[in-house]
């Protein structure tokens, strides 16, 4: 009754006065003490997360809720910055930064009563898609590869997002999305992931990777819960000069799972013959299932998908290069004794950044640099430009467009190649969602020959939320997808 | 551009990363890799096209001109370092 709880679950517990919110809490923060292993959280609030809860149960006494989710835990990537509690972005740069301030996203968590357990592992400053990047070691996916002990990377970069929630360390969690890092690692776990339209949820308090890209979105068990957690955490905020003015729609109530005469779009450019077998099969599958449900399915094509990478990985660390400049050993975080101010900066952020950080901020540096800025930089933004393009004029035809959210299942941690361009290549599906500001989802359809998941995606419009989720709903509701991973970390 | 030991020693410079000695070759070897991916944009034709810097699609909002208390000193300073005096301490910069 109390395993993989949902939001909704979880909270009709509450209601019904079966489970308080103190005892949920304790239920999840011993399954995060029996998940140790699985190295998902690099902070755990057990203090904090019981105060929070035994006031909820108060409210609930005494009729005061928050909201319909008051009392209910959940983890948050540890890149949001919260106040009075470490935040760290996996990073030894700021190993020890406790801010002063509390991020949009988490405070309108904490006003809707929700209760943080902690704070969730991920690569170092959001870059990377197998969560090995973080400072605090990798992440290890809770699914295993039929009849192997090996361990699988969980994806990343909310790589403990993903991982804690298909491991049920967590009811749901928080995740942030530059190139793929809420869908990629639901696509690895077997979980729900949303990447909201560019705009739609304020980045103040976030730590910044790459400030047109970012976006922060749920990790969630069911459509559902992704619904419920956008509808907490969405909404325009003055603080973030670039969330949307555009009002908020209520995702929950107004979901509809029917698509009869939706159009769905395949987009011929992500068919490729080093796709894995059960990658296709379950495209094709889903598909098949729309069309009974009454969709169209379109071919279409997006004619510049394979720039999309090389775009990306120009614009991101161009943007990284310039917001991590901040790491400078003054205002926060680490600081190395140097010989002088220029030797102090340079020893602070030699010893504080991690190897991938470093080779972006150069590779950002040098896309920046005089005499370069044209020939790659202003080049990217215009090929971003054309990527846009070809996502308005399919949306012209198509409600939505289907595609596998990665190119491979989960693989395992000791077989990370050592090229960071193939590591790349984790990302091609997700990253021109982000180039282009429009939503995307990853959603779990079936299990491979190796047991592993397969994630598909669906993207829609800027904006067209309720459109993404309803599909997606629809999806979840005919495949029925209800694998979890065994719990071989409980011994 | 390759990015050998004089060019990547400028590019930490730039950068403000001291690179240590026994990374340069790896280094060099990852960021060549890298520039040779993204530097495939070059055969695409876009004389004709304006650059995106951001997808949103709105103009930038004015605000009451309200004070309000955001970012005083001592909640900006708790996490310096080293400070004195409601500054931040760094090496000395002029002799």
């Amino acid at each position: 009754m109390t395993e993989n709880l949902t939001i909704k679950q979880a909270s009709d517990l509450l209601k019904n006065k079966e489970l308080s919110s103190k005892e949920l809490t304790e239920l999840y923060l011993k399954n995060i003490t029996e998940g140790k292993e699985l190295n998902c959280y690099n902070y755990v609030l057990e203090e904090s997360s019981l105060s929070e809860a035994v006031k909820s149960d108060e409210r609930r006494a005494s009729n005061s809720l928050k909201s319909d989710f008051d009392g209910v835990p959940i983890g948050i990537k540890d890149l949001f910055c919260t106040k009075g509690t470490l935040t760290t972005a996996s990073s030894k740069i700021l190993s020890d930064f406790i801010p002063t301030y509390e991020s949009t996203v988490t405070q309108k968590c904490k006003d809707s009563g929700l209760i943080s357990l902690g704070k969730l592992n991920c690569d170092e400053f959001a870059m990377g898609s197998t969560n090995k990047t973080s400072y605090f070691g990798p992440v290890k996916n809770p699914w295993k590869l039929k009849d192997s002990k090996a361990d699988l990377v969980p994806g990343g970069s909310s790589g403990g997002s993903a991982a804690a929630v298909a491991g049920d360390l967590c009811i749901a969690s928080l995740g942030t999305d530059t190139g793929g890092s809420i869908r990629q690692p639901a696509s690895f776990t077997g979980t729900v992931g949303l990447k909201p339209s560019y705009g739609r949820v304020s980045r103040w308090g976030i730590v910044a990777f790459a400030s047109s890209l970012d976006q922060a979105g749920p990790i969630t068990k069911t459509v559902d819960d992704a619904a419920i957690l956008l509808d907490i955490i969405s909404g325009h905020d003055n603080k973030d000069s670039t969330s949307s003015i555009k009002e908020k729609e209520n995702y929950s109530q107004n979901m509809n799972s029917n698509v009869k005469g939706m159009k769905v779009g395949v987009p011929k450019e992500f068919m490729s013959d080093d796709l894995p077998k059960s990658t296709l099969k379950a495209w094709d599958a889903c598909k098949d299932l729309l069309k009974s449900n009454g969709a169209e399915i379109i071919n279409i094509s997006l004619p510049h998908t394979m720039s999309a990478l090389p775009t990306y990985y120009i614009i991101a660390p161009a943007e990284a290069s310039s917001n991590l400049a901040r790491y400078d050993g003054v205002r926060y975080g680490l600081r190395e004794q140097g010989e002088n101010l220029i030797d102090m900066y340079e020893k602070t952020r030699s010893e504080g950044f991690g190897d991938e950080v470093k080779r972006r901020i150069l590779i950002g540096t040098y896309v920046l640099s005089s005499g370069y800025y044209d020939a790659y930089y202003l080049k990217a933004q215009k090929v971003r430009s054309l990527i846009k393009d070809d996502f308005n004029k399919a949306f012209n035809d198509v409600d939505a467009i289907l595609t596998p959210s990665t190119p491979s299942t989960a693989f395992e941690i000791a077989n990370e190649p050592n090229d960071p361009v193939q590591n790349y290549f984790n990302d091609i599906f997700t990253v021109p969602v982000n180039l282009a500001g429009i939503p995307g989802i990853s959603i779990p359809f079936s299990n491979d020959e190796k047991n592993l998941p397969i994630g598909l995606q669906l993207i829609t419009n800027s904006f067209e939320e309720q459109k993404l989720l309803n599909i997606a709903k629809n999806i979840e509701e005919t495949v029925q997808y209800k694998a979890t991973p065994e719990k071989w970390w409980i011994t | 551009m390759e990015f050998d030991k004089k060019n990547l020693l400028k590019l930490g410079k730039l950068a403000r990363i001291s690179i240590k000695d026994d990374k340069l070759d790896s280094l060099g070897e990852d960021l060549n890799s890298i520039l040779k991916f993204v530097d495939q944009l070059q055969e695409i034709k876009t004389d004709q096209v304006d650059p995106t810097s951001n997808s949103l699609e709105q103009k930038l909002l004015s605000r009451e001109d309200i004070v309000e208390k955001i970012n005083e000193a001592e909640d900006v300073l708790e996490n310096a370092p080293e400070q004195e005096m409601n500054f931040y301490v760094v090496p000395k910069v002029i002799e």
